[in-house]
């Protein structure tokens, strides 16, 4: 109702052109009674079955009981033989066919306009046929659509097969009746009937695969007369190709090939496209379809161009080298007179460009920006990204350029973008830093979009105080205390508090503005500043790093469970937090599981999962897999095994392991393991008492009995089973089962709190390791901590690397670690541990050696 | 209306025009005998039921007709009603050969004649006692007094044993209907 009031509104302002704009329900539905005049007259009806239709459009939505009405009326104009009138009352029965009831009442006088001699009634009323017909009474009109599939006239055949791809969808197994009827049309001599044809084939066939390949591979060896279908056939067979992993056809690759040399441009076009977005076109497939498009590039047709130069920066994003041939044309193009083709081209050209052309691409954009939409500038500035981290040089360039069309005309994901985009570039280089943080603090100086501004000013407070003048931004953060609506007041608040903690010099500056931030209207506000001033004034170093630097980071579920679980304990102590905290919750799933083990109920928190780790080869007749669980105090082996023999049934299947000062405590065998369902058996586990031997190796092997059974049913055949084992490979329990990964959002207020007191240090050479990527992803692992600071991100040419990591011992211990890597001949590396337990640092320094 | 059929309509010339309601139970031969007014070259070899209605249209002593020919099956007899408000005569067929269910039409007929829209108007209602050569069919006396046609007071009726495919009776019926019609439309 609004849209069309909006729509006369709007109309109104054009100067009145539609001539419908005035129309209102109730009044056409009274018109609507000139239908039941005898004889019909022609000219009124058809002006109020027209402005039906126009409300129809509008939006408007009718009653049951008024559509059955206007459908009923409608339907005495079959008595008029007026070639118009006829077509609208079949477009007002597809209208209102969903509304109205009875609307079964046309299909005779459809199916002898179907079956008539005008064509002109044929089509139309063949489409209307199928929208009012239902599963039911398919049968009745089975025959007359049999007939109009194979009809003479190619718009009767056509509007058949349309038809056929809609009811489809409700009752396919009807249109499965026509299919011989289907495969005739197929063979027309018309256009569109066969590429008609070809969409009710395929999609009749589309959840057999094999009918499909049978239908392309005859398809692709006779040759279709329509372009239209010929492109059909390119996008299954491409899907085909896709689809199959190990099977691949290659007659399939040089049918499309073939298509490359088709006389028409809408064939070649597609099967060129077809192939470059192929995942598995290799860089050798891609020069032949390249070329083509490449042909497109300088077509006098618009459409033509666009298509190509569009598939061409898709393309360029993963094969850039294979498009570099094209820059010639692309670069003509960048004066073209359609500014989307423009924008791709240029876009497309940042993308394979080299570093010298950057400069004078960039002036060219700048020429035309202002003329294209967001939605197009939001692709330049995926290219300028992408450009930046690919040459570090033109950062400067680019920052200037993204900082001006930050200050342009935008909506919110345009400027969303840029801003990404100049974060992406000050964490990729700290030399961009400072110049890109100017930027972004005079952005949001006049900046309406508070999500985007909230942002950055998180940024200024990560980024800020340890810049080398961190004074300056307190003056762009402190604006928006006066400045901004609450939330990113809020945020401000935060942010100076973070200033605060980190520059010992700004401390007292600081402490005057949340002075007066206290006053503020908004509670949140109030609060923050309050909480962070009561803190800062402490002075205590402590409390300020644990509240306001790296201020703890709860997983919301395990906080729960723990707060659950010492409600329901006696423990008089207070809560502890520690356990939990910093805990990132992937092991939530687990712990459920195990809690409800009664034999495991005792052993209080899970500490850490692990990820699974195959005890078997693929493909073996026992398939099995092991999580290692850490407690406090135990361990929780968890075997899941698979049976992958179907004439075998297992029973009390469990694992036995062995170890030097490993005794186990508990063994729960699987009672019954049928054919390819999983199932579980557990091991416990405890901990030894001597930290250095709680890493070590144990070997292991799956025991079970047999019972032979019938493939078919899963039926024991026997009562009696026998014995058997099967060895599995060993399994290890390393440091990283103890360490838990802790996020920490300030490496080095971190490292200085915990002090030079249980710290450890040894140099080593791990000459195994070729690079320093290499080596950060190894000791990561290794050791099971998170790195921080985003230090396990390696500027390219690097020769030496810091990597900041740390993590949660077991038992709560805070373990922070500092490995320097400098490459020489292998990796050396400097590991610097700390921790609040010197056990803990001994254990951890031990085990990279 | 162009003025050349103005001229025509006052001199008389013009035939008129009259649409007509076609019901009675299914298969009892209601397209049938339209299609036996068509011309020959409209004729449809075959017929099948019909699936709610059609409109044929046919001429019988310069009165043009447009015959509504409803679908006579159970499910869409209810649909009739519809079509009621705008009909200037009503051609009811029966089977006479269906003894078992003349009841059923007699009720269809009784439903037809207390409908609100009928029940006060005087229109002419034609019927036919359709099949008589089928060797089981009953005289259109019988039919006549098994519908209870004698009950019928306030509208002009008439029945006529016809046989649709062959066109027995038709003529004679609708020439019957046709003089009705016009006298309904000269007053």
């Amino acid at each position: 109702m609004i849209g069309s009031f909006k729509q006369i509104k709007k109309d109104e302002e054009d100067g009145g052109g539609n001539p419908y704009h005035s129309t209102d329900k109730t009044s056409v539905l009274q018109e609507a009674r000139v239908f039941n005049e005898t004889p019909v007259n022609v000219k009124r009806s058809t002006h109020v079955l027209t402005k039906i239709l126009y409300l129809l459009n509008q939006g408007e939505t009718l009653a049951t009981k008024e559509a059955t009405d206007a459908f009923f009326a409608m339907t005495k104009l079959f008595q008029s033989n007026d070639l118009v009138l006829r077509r609208l009352v079949y477009l007002g029965i597809k209208e209102l066919c969903n509304i109205a009831e009875d609307t079964i009442i046309v299909t005779s006088s459809l199916t002898k306009d179907m079956t008539g001699r005008e064509d002109q009634y044929r089509a139309p009323s063949i489409r209307a046929l199928c929208r009012i017909t239902d599963a039911s009474m398919m049968q009745a009109i089975d025959r007359y659509m049999k007939q109009a599939i194979v009809d003479r006239a190619p718009g009767v055949s056509s509007a058949a097969l349309v038809s056929c791809r809609h009811i489809l969808k409700e009752s396919p197994e009807v249109v499965k009746r026509w299919v011989s009827e289907v495969q005739e049309a197929l063979s027309s001599d018309c256009v569109m009937v066969q590429f008609h044809a070809l969409g009710v084939l395929h999609q009749l066939r589309k959840s057999d695969k094999l009918a499909v390949t049978k239908l392309v591979s005859k398809l692709t060896s006779s040759s279709l007369r329509s372009p239209y279908a010929i492109c059909l056939l390119i996008r299954i067979v491409a899907r085909l190709i896709e689809e199959d992993e190990i099977g691949y056809d290659s007659r399939l690759s040089d049918f499309l090939e073939s298509m490359l040399r088709h006389k028409a441009e809408m064939v070649t076009y597609e099967a060129a496209n077809a192939i470059v977005t192929l995942k598995r076109s290799s860089a050798r497939d891609l020069p032949p379809a390249i070329s083509v498009l490449q042909l497109f590039l300088s077509s006098p047709k618009p459409t033509l161009r666009f298509a190509a130069v569009r598939t061409l920066s898709k393309v360029a994003m993963t094969h850039p080298n294979a498009v570099t041939a094209c820059n010639l044309d692309l670069e003509n193009l960048i004066q073209d007179v359609n500014r989307s083709i423009a924008t791709l081209a240029i876009t497309t050209l940042l993308k394979t460009g080299s570093e010298g052309s950057v400069d004078r691409l960039m002036k060219s954009i700048s020429s035309f920006l202002n003329d294209i939409s967001d939605e197009f500038k939001i692709v330049v500035v995926e290219a300028l990204r992408s450009l930046a981290l690919k040459y570090p040089r033109k950062q400067a360039v680019l920052m200037g350029q993204l900082a001006d069309m930050l200050r342009s005309e935008g909506g919110l994901p345009y400027k969303e973008a840029i801003a990404s985009t100049i974060i992406t570039i000050i964490e990729d280089n700290p030399e961009a830093k400072e110049k890109g943080l100017d930027h972004l603090c005079e952005f949001i100086e006049d900046c309406e979009h508070t999500t985007l501004a909230v942002r950055i000013i998180h940024l200024l407070g990560r980024e800020g105080p340890r810049t080398r003048q961190p004074s300056r931004y307190i003056r762009f953060v402190y604006n928006r205390v006066i400045l901004e609506n609450a939330a990113v007041r809020a945020a401000a608040v935060s942010v100076l508090a973070k200033f605060g903690a980190q520059c010992e010099g700004l401390l007292p500056n600081i402490l005057v503005l949340l002075q007066r931030c206290m006053m503020d209207t908004e509670d949140e506000v109030r609060d923050r500043a309050t909480y962070y001033h009561a803190i800062l004034a402490t002075r205590d170093s402590t409390l300020i790093h644990r509240y306001i630097l790296n201020p703890p980071q709860f997983a919301l579920p395990s906080l729960e469970r723990a707060l659950v679980q010492y409600l329901q304990s006696p423990a008089v102590e207070p809560f502890e937090t520690r356990m939990e905290e910093r805990v990132v919750p992937t092991h939530e799933k687990y712990a459920e599981q195990l809690s409800a083990i009664p034999q495991f109920a005792h052993l209080g928190p899970l500490f850490k999962s692990s990820t699974p780790v195959e005890l078997t080869e693929a493909e073996t007749e026992y398939m099995v897999r092991c999580i290692k669980h850490t407690f406090q105090n135990h361990i929780v082996l968890q075997f899941d095994c698979t049976n992958t023999l179907n004439d075998q049934l297992l029973e009390s299947v469990s694992v036995v392991v062995d170890g030097e000062g490993w005794v186990v405590q508990t063994s729960l065998p699987c009672a019954s393991l049928p054919y390819s369902q999983p199932g579980s058996c557990y091991i416990l586990l405890p901990i030894p008492e001597d930290i250095m031997s709680t890493t070590g190796t144990l070997s292991a092997t799956l025991k079970f009995t047999v019972r032979d059974c019938d493939p078919a049913t899963g039926e024991p055949d026997t009562d009696e089973g026998y014995e058997d084992d099967y060895t599995l490979e060993d399994v290890e329990i390393t440091v990283a089962d103890h360490v838990q990964r802790a996020a920490r959002s300030n490496f080095a207020a971190g490292w200085e709190e915990l002090g030079a007191t249980n710290e450890l240090e040894d140099t080593f050479a791990l000459s195994a390791m070729s690079t320093l990527e290499e080596a950060v992803t190894q000791i990561t692992q290794f050791l099971g901590m998170h790195p921080c600071d985003r230090s396990d991100r390696i500027p390219e040419g690097k020769s030496s690397h810091t990597l900041y990591l740390a993590g949660t011992y077991r038992g709560g211990h805070e373990v922070l670690v500092r490995a320097k890597l400098a490459l020489a001949d292998g990796v050396t590396m400097q590991l610097t541990v700390r921790s609040d337990d010197p056990e803990v640092s001994e254990v951890i320094a031990s085990a990279v050696g | 209306m162009g003025v050349f059929d103005k001229l025509v309509f006052a001199l008389g010339l013009k035939k008129r025009e009259a649409s007509v309601l076609v019901i009675g139970l299914d298969n009892s031969g209601k397209s049938t005998m339209l299609n036996h007014f068509k011309s020959e070259d409209q004729k449809s070899t075959e017929i099948v039921p019909t699936v709610g209605f059609n409109v044929e249209k046919f001429k019988a002593r310069n009165v043009g007709f447009t015959a509504f020919d409803m679908s006579g099956q159970g499910r869409y007899r209810s649909l009739w009603e519809h079509y009621y408000h705008d009909c200037q005569g009503v051609i009811f067929v029966v089977d006479s050969s269906d003894k078992l269910r003349l009841v059923v039409a007699k009720d269809e007929l009784d439903m037809f004649l207390q409908h609100p829209e009928i029940r006060t108007r005087r229109l002419p209602i034609l019927f036919f006692a359709n099949k008589m050569d089928v060797r089981e069919a009953v005289s259109s006396v019988k039919v006549s007094a098994a519908l209870g046609l004698e009950r019928i007071t306030n509208k002009p009726w008439h029945i006529t044993a016809s046989n649709a495919i062959t066109g027995d009776g038709l003529h004679e019926g609708v020439e019957w209907l046709t003089n009705q019609i016009k006298e309904n439309l000269n007053k």
